[in-house]
């Protein structure tokens, strides 16, 4: 079947305009690819989380469709809903850590794995490059990893960045050069 | 981005050459790699509030709200709105045109604008 012809400016009039939620459909069939795959980068991998929280994305935009300004692109907006549903799921699923120091401390001792040694067990076993970028990628600070899968994932501008995640510019540079710096010492069996 | 915007805050951009070559490989692919979408659009539309899930009532309460504000005002300051409807009045028998002529360009504008935005919202088929 043909895809809709009209520009996402066109589709946002409508469902704004109209509360055409055929028009809305359209959109989310045009962005659902590139928000779901920023989600699981986000998310380390789970791809049940990343599309729960791509859901939660397109209905907060639906939501807020007058409050866009187009002041940035409609798939740069989406981004930036997208980061601060997964950064809203990291907050409450913290809370409820907090909430049960019990399993806390029990989930903290899996997690303190050291990430050389697992990496390293999985170099034994052949395990491909694209698994340790993912596990690297996981243990990156929240603003570190958001900051990398902006730049280098959905390949924004700094600008464009800084707008995403809500901060100055230098903010993002400075992320994005401290996750690489651990992304560095974490793959550093891949350097040349 | 481009592939040497990556590098501008990097103290050691040769070290990191082949960290930058890894991100920006892996981006590349991500991004070839479309999701396919599996019922997803279906589902978002399908848990989609509802512009009804306003209560009937809120609408004509905030109608009403204002026009009590609107009498309010006018019970007030009586004099300045008599004074303010008598310069109007003195302001539009002194100008050349009739007020249906303005009803009527005022009407053919409308008409226009709202010709234009059901244009540009059509439906594409």
């Amino acid at each position: 079947m043909a895809e809709p012809s009209g520009s996402d400016a066109q589709f946002i009039a409508r469902a704004l305009v109209t509360g055409d939620r055929h028009a809305f459909a359209e959109l989310v069939k045009r962005h659902q690819s590139s928000v779901r795959a920023c989600l699981r980068k986000l998310s380390a991998g789970d791809h049940a989380l990343a599309d729960d929280l791509a859901q939660e994305t397109f209905i907060l935009a639906w939501r807020n469709l007058a409050s866009f300004r187009q002041e940035a692109r409609f798939s740069t907006w989406l981004y930036r809903i997208a980061t601060n549903c997964w950064l809203a799921h990291n907050r409450k699923r913290r809370e409820e850590l907090l909430g049960d120091r019990v399993d806390a401390v029990a989930d903290r001792d899996d997690d303190a794995m050291p990430l050389l040694d697992a990496m390293q067990a999985d170099h034994a076993r052949g395990t491909t490059l694209k698994l340790d970028l993912e596990r690297a990628m996981g243990a990156l600070s929240e603003a570190e990893r958001a900051a990398i899968v902006q730049c280098y994932h959905n390949d924004l501008t700094h600008e464009e960045a800084a707008y995403v995640l809500d901060c100055p510019v230098g903010t993002v540079k400075t992320h994005v050069l401290r996750g690489k710096q651990k992304l560095k010492a974490a793959l550093a069996a891949y350097a040349r | 981005m481009t592939t040497t915007d990556h590098n501008v805050s990097s103290p050691n951009v040769a070290d990191d050459a082949w960290l930058d070559d890894l991100l920006v490989a892996d981006g590349v692919a991500q991004r070839a790699d479309y999701i396919e979408d599996a019922g997803f659009t279906a589902r978002v539309v399908n848990a989609l509030p509802s512009a009804a899930a306003l209560p009937a009532w809120r609408r004509p309460f905030v109608f009403a709200l204002w026009g009590a504000a609107a009498v309010a005002l006018v019970l007030a300051m009586p004099t300045f709105f008599v004074d303010l409807l008598g310069t109007a009045d003195g302001l539009l028998s002194l100008q050349p045109f009739s007020l249906a002529g303005i009803g009527a360009a005022l009407a053919a504008v409308m008409s226009l604008t709202w010709g234009a935005a059901a244009w540009s919202l059509r439906e594409s088929r």
